[in-house]
């Protein structure tokens, strides 16, 4: 943000509007708030957050209760989703499904953000052979089907070696283990182009260790752009959860996951539909929710970049 | 010329290596499992079983192990399976790659033609109706996975218009005709075809502000040629430039989708030999999947200079 230099008063009047100064945030909310579709995507995650807080301290039944009434049944007044083949409350356990969404979209952008940033700092930071290592692996990576590797992962930790219980934690960090190159990267980039700053330079010249220069610095000026990529990772790693839990290499039978439910209802499709019908519109509306906010951020960070 | 040559080379040697560094990566993964692949075959007695081990090698050491695969995998030979015996893996996966690779390939169709068509479309007619259809279905499509597609299209053309279609896509027992092909190839491009879109009308708007295709309006050019041949080939650019991750994308769906339809490719042979512990083609899928990624780049870079000659190598 530019600083106004305080001018000596000047003889003549001049009108001399001052530019408002406002922080990137308020810049940025300001932008958003003309992006309806980013807004209805909001209004979505907030939705998400509310049910899946309310999940922790009550669902209309238990979310692995069974026979609850009898299977299959479609909706009615009592169960609004209907009931699944093993005769569980549906609603239930979409409610449940929301809190899973959210720890696993939410971890997962969280540990992708604390491996890719230091990362990608130091790569664009110090360059020669930090930088060579680390984009080796970005660009090794980049060229993998990762999500893959990620599923393999999963297996071979928590089915074969039992090192970690099958479910949320392990999931979170296979996803972040393969995807941390994406922030990485983004990171690295906005290091590079920072570091030969004016204002990293006087820092640098008044003193200021290499970890300061990076983390109060370079950081926080590279903070637009790392929210975005943040905000894209979830709908990412939400979408390999449901894709594990379909395969049925995801979490296990009775955690409420909407890709394991979808793929429990896909096989009564034909004559129970509401049971496929309510996970997947769940997960879309989410991922779309996401993605719409992600977008919306992108444009109110980066204005320049309008797409 | 040799230019290219020399760095389709290039590009080739580090596809190599790279397939080499991702499936020794799982390899070593697969390896650290205990036990071994045989542990359900409790009425084997004790010589057999180590009479099976000792013919897949699997009694020595794991370094040793590696060295033979490495070895094999330089000359194109992935092993055998382990719940299959005798079934040599190269052949089987080249088999079932031509599968994948057919609707993969469909689907990329899908994803290039549909794209390309709703993005222009939507860029010509900006702000009408047709351009709000377009952008609105763009914008929810890319976010609805592909499975969800593939449940929603079986739900669709299998059950409520099973009269029109009598499953012909999805229940006959064998794969091969071509009925069977768009429902999952649609499953598979429409969530990426939507992103085209976007990406196309958004560098499509761009470019038809310039001031060269004002100039070929000017000139009189026929729509079509200024268009396709103006507009549309400087738009294309950072279209081609996703068709990487895209690819990579399709590939990861179509584990899923297999899965869904019942299609015997690569996809179906992954997840059906990771629930079954068979090893050897776990990795040998992955070998297989790094290198086509691998591929699928190099043609995209290949592709990139017919579209901007200013980019050479």
């Amino acid at each position: 943000m530019a600083q106004a230099a305080p001018l000596a008063t000047p003889e003549v009047e001049l009108t001399y509007e001052m530019p408002e100064q406002v922080t990137l945030f308020t810049d940025a909310w300001r932008r958003i708030r003309r992006n309806r579709l980013a807004l209805l995507g909001g209004v979505i995650i907030l939705l998400l957050f509310i049910v899946a807080l309310i999940s922790i301290v009550w669902t209309p039944y238990p979310t692995w209760l069974q026979a609850v009434g009898p299977t299959y049944s479609p909706p009615s007044m009592q169960h609004p989703l209907g009931l699944d083949a093993a005769g569980r409350d549906i609603l239930s356990r979409i409610m449940g499904g929301a809190l899973i969404t959210i720890e696993v979209g939410v971890g997962s952008a969280i540990i992708v953000s604390l491996i890719g940033i230091p990362l990608g700092l130091m790569a664009g930071f110090y360059r020669g052979r930090v930088d060579t290592i680390i984009s080796f692996f970005i660009n090794i990576w980049y060229g993998i089907p990762d999500l893959l590797v990620a599923l393999i992962l999963v297996f071979v930790l928590s089915d074969a070696l039992h090192l970690i219980p099958r479910g949320v934690f392990v999931i979170v960090l296979a996803f972040s283990l393969t995807r941390w190159m994406d922030v990485a990267r983004l990171v690295r980039g906005q290091s590079l182009s920072l570091r030969e700053r004016e204002f990293v330079e006087a820092a640098r010249m008044s003193g200021a260790r290499d970890f300061s220069l990076l983390f109060r610095h370079i950081f926080p000026n590279a903070l637009g752009p790392i929210i975005v990529q943040a905000t894209f990772a979830i709908p990412a790693a939400v979408l390999f959860e449901a894709f594990l839990s379909f395969l049925g290499l995801g979490l296990p039978s009775p955690t409420p996951s909407w890709g394991a439910m979808a793929a429990e209802g896909y096989h009564g499709m034909d004559f129970a539909p509401h049971i496929v019908l309510a996970p997947t519109i769940a997960l879309s509306l989410t991922l779309m929710a996401f993605n719409w906010l992600g977008d919306g951020l992108r444009d109110a960070f980066d204005p320049r970049m309008k797409r | 010329m040799r230019g290219t040559l020399l760095y389709i080379g290039q590009r080739l040697v580090l596809i190599a290596i790279t397939t080499i560094l991702v499936s020794s990566t799982v390899f070593l993964l697969l390896h650290q499992i205990p036990g071994n692949a045989f542990l359900n075959e409790t009425r084997m007695s004790p010589q057999a079983l180590a009479a099976l081990l000792h013919a897949y090698g699997l009694d020595r050491p794991v370094s040793q192990q590696y060295i033979s695969w490495v070895g094999g995998v330089l000359h194109g030979d992935l092993g055998e399976s382990f719940v299959n015996r005798g079934v040599k893996i190269t052949p089987l996966l080249i088999r079932e790659t031509q599968v994948s690779a057919t609707v993969g390939f469909f689907a990329l169709i899908v994803t290039i033609g549909l794209g390309l068509l709703l993005g222009v479309i939507a860029a010509l007619r900006q702000n009408t109706w047709v351009d709000y259809i377009a952008s609105t279905t763009s914008v929810i499509g890319y976010s609805i996975p592909s499975f969800v597609l593939a449940i929603f299209g079986l739900l669709i053309f299998g059950h409520y218009l099973y009269i029109w279609t009598s499953g012909s896509f999805y229940y006959s027992p064998g794969w091969g005709t071509i009925e069977q092909i768009p429902v999952p190839a649609l499953a598979l491009g429409l969530p990426y075809a939507s992103y085209v879109a976007r990406l196309t009308r958004a560098s499509m708007l761009e470019t038809i502000r310039t001031d060269y295709v004002r100039t070929a309006w000017a000139k009189g050019l026929k729509a079509r040629v200024v268009v396709v041949r103006h507009a549309l080939r400087n738009a294309l650019i950072p279209v081609v430039t996703i068709l990487g991750p895209l690819t990579t994308g399709i590939i990861t769906g179509s584990v899923v989708i297999e899965n869904i339809f019942g299609i015997p490719g690569l996809g179906k042979e992954f997840v059906t030999s990771i629930l079954a512990r068979d090893y050897n083609i776990v990795i040998g899928v992955f070998t297989f999947y790094a290198a086509l990624v691998g591929l699928a780049n190099l043609a995209v870079d290949v592709v990139y200079p017919v579209l901007d000659p200013r980019i050479r190598y």
